[in-house]
């Protein structure tokens, strides 16, 4: 979020109505198209400087510090999806079943150019670890996103997932989170 | 303690020297309750087990939580300066004391009724304390019998029953350990950064294997080489069965290696760049320890192995395996960082480790999801199927081909199951030996 301004005290909203639809509907999109697997398309949703963090804790601090489960820079990114793609990537073949529910949405912070916005929203992800177990995983978080916009669409520059559980041991998380 | 015979107690449930062979093994073992119940007294009660590392507690008061098996531990940094460890549990009335991985604090206190412990595990102070007949030095928290270290490395054997960690590490284990240590400039690693934790819907068994096995990475890893395609795994263990002339090594008691060192052909390879890339680091360990020295050490980079029984030598990272049920572990990792280093060099071990450790990285989910495709299949495996032929697991490749090194090591060619064949011939040993002894109290267990 740099170069954002925080959201005004007042309880005003820090754009239009149009714009928060938009944002919206972006969320749901690269939400949908994480759920369904769907690498590429959801990797034209990135900018070219993208930072995909995953914590290991709370989102606090320089992440180049510690140790965190996700720390792509773009290029990590994109051996990242180059690897689900190869299509012997095990541990995400086949790719688990997974809908997750995108909610608590809000647009917290604008920057003075009006091309950033700031965003925080509430999910809970239900996968099926169709690859091994077989069983139910459920990953409740918060994701912190920065959305820019680009030649008039918007693209994701930076995601934060913080899991409720991310101090905790995972399994396995070789989807797009 | 090998050869020990039954004395005064009666023979185990399991008959591990039936169950395990020179070149096969029985799936049963990596599931069974009881073999599960015999493993956390035989080799995490009776035998030296990893615990952490003295850099993780820099300071007096720093302590880190762990497991060793079941069992809550701290390892603890005193005033004095000395390390400890010390049970994690209340010894009044059995509270946690501390539920965070890490933290500072000059005593433990127990929240329900206060009981408070110096960070060597001496009581220290209970309230009204007229009400007690027993000796308060009889009120410590419960300690491991032996915790030594080597290297910063600390280990622990809860019974003292175990003889000395030098025997235990052998010559084999001291020197991976000294391999690794000696990258430093300083002699010291560090791995302060913490720890991630990847859980595992495996048998804890299967780590030491995976971790060491030389002959999966064609296929487990294919997807990692296909987006990866420069990495050193290339040339050191990919390309056939000759391709390369890396080495399985069994170095005795357990611990065991994929040496890759004859497969390198330049410096810093093991770390994917090259000396002029890491001026810094190159300058650093040339002079603390000479240019030819330096120059073998660049050369060979860190070992990729097992110290019986759970801690992997990841090359520039460190894991511990932890077993949580028969069908359940842990496999937790942190990056190696090497004192008197610049820090960018060890930003790069940081991101390196990201890469290949945990769960979300480019290499070892793909271990985790083969781990548990082999414990669901596994599900069915009894032991009284062992003499009917049936549940059976291979590990007898390139067995005739080994050859006796040196240092009474053996080794064969690095696609061998040669370091499955070293953790297994140790595991049967003590399984089958240290539960048949007595106690170091003197009753059956």
């Amino acid at each position: 979020m740099t170069g954002a301004t925080p959201a005004s005290t007042a309880a005003g909203p820090v754009c239009s109505a149009e714009v928060q639809r938009e944002i919206e509907a972006f969320l749901y999109r690269e939400a949908r198209l994480a759920d369904e697997s769907r690498y590429t398309e959801w990797e034209a949703l990135v900018t070219d400087d993208m930072h995909y963090w995953v914590p290991a804790g709370p989102a606090v601090g320089d992440p180049a510090e510690t140790l965190s489960y996700i720390n792509d820079n773009r290029a990590r990114l994109a051996t990242r999806i180059r690897q689900l793609g190869t299509g012997s990537r095990h541990a995400q073949t086949p790719a688990s079943v997974m809908r997750r529910l995108l909610t608590n949405i809000e647009v917290l912070s604008v920057s003075d150019d009006g091309t950033t916005y700031g965003t925080t929203a509430n999910f809970v992800l239900y996968e099926l670890a169709a690859q091994s177990t077989q069983e139910l995983r459920v990953w409740p978080g918060r994701v912190r996103h920065t959305l820019r916009r680009v030649d008039g669409e918007l693209r994701m520059a930076a995601k934060v997932v913080e899991l409720v559980t991310a101090t905790l041991p995972q399994p396995n998380l070789a989807f797009l989170l | 303690m090998a050869g020990t015979e039954p004395r005064d107690r009666p023979a185990a449930a399991v008959d591990y020297r039936t169950l395990v062979s020179e070149d096969r093994v029985h799936g049963s073992l990596y599931h069974h309750p009881a073999v599960f119940d015999d493993e956390l007294e035989a080799i995490f009660t009776r035998g030296w087990v990893f615990v952490g590392h003295e850099s993780e507690v820099p300071n007096p008061g720093d302590w880190v939580s762990r497991r060793l098996g079941r069992e809550p531990v701290l390892l603890t940094r005193h005033r004095s300066g000395a390390v400890h460890v010390v049970a994690n549990r209340c010894s009044h009335r059995g509270t946690a004391l501390c539920w965070a991985a890490r933290g500072t604090s000059n005593r433990f206190q127990c929240n329900y009724h206060a009981w408070t412990f110096d960070l060597d595990g001496t009581l220290v102070a209970v309230p009204y304390p007229a009400g007690f007949d027993r000796d308060k030095d009889d009120l410590g928290l419960d300690r491991p019998g032996q915790v030594e270290s080597y290297r910063g490395f600390v280990f622990a054997n809860l019974d003292g029953s175990a003889g000395p960690l030098a025997t235990h590490l052998g010559e084999g284990g001291t020197g991976l350990i000294d391999r690794l240590c000696d990258l430093s400039p300083t002699g010291r690693i560090d791995v302060s950064r913490g720890w991630i934790g990847h859980k595992v819907s495996s048998n804890w068994k299967m780590w030491p294997e995976s971790d060491n096995d030389g002959y999966h990475l064609n296929w487990v890893h294919a997807s990692m080489v296909d987006a990866t395609p420069d990495t050193y795994y290339n040339e050191t263990v990919l390309g056939g069965e000759t391709g390369n002339q890396s080495r399985a090594v069994d170095w005795g008691d357990g611990h065991v290696e994929l040496d890759f060192r004859p497969s390198y052909t330049r410096a810093l390879a093991w770390l994917g760049t090259t000396a002029d890339r890491v001026p810094g680091y190159c300058q650093a360990l040339e002079e603390a320890r000479g240019p030819e020295r330096a120059h073998r050490l660049l050369w060979d980079g860190p070992p990729h192995a097992l110290v019986f029984p759970n801690l992997f030598l990841g090359e520039m990272n460190l894991a511990i395996i932890e077993p949580v049920s028969p069908t359940e572990m842990i496999h937790w990792h942190t990056a190696v960082q090497l004192e008197g280093v610049d820090d960018a060099f060890n930003t790069r071990l940081r991101r390196q480790s990201e890469a290949a450790m945990g769960p979300a990285a480019f290499i070892v989910p793909d271990d985790a999801v083969t781990a548990e495709r082999i414990q669901g299949a596994l599900a069915g495996a009894r032991p009284a199927w062992a003499d009917r032929g049936r549940g059976w697991l291979d590990v007898s490749r390139g067995a005739r081909r080994e050859q006796t090194g040196p240092g009474g090591e053996r080794a064969a060619l690095v696609s061998d199951e040669t370091t499955n064949r070293g953790f297994w011939r140790q595991y049967r040993r003590v399984m089958s030996s240290r539960l048949t002894a007595p106690s170091p109290a003197g009753g059956a267990a």
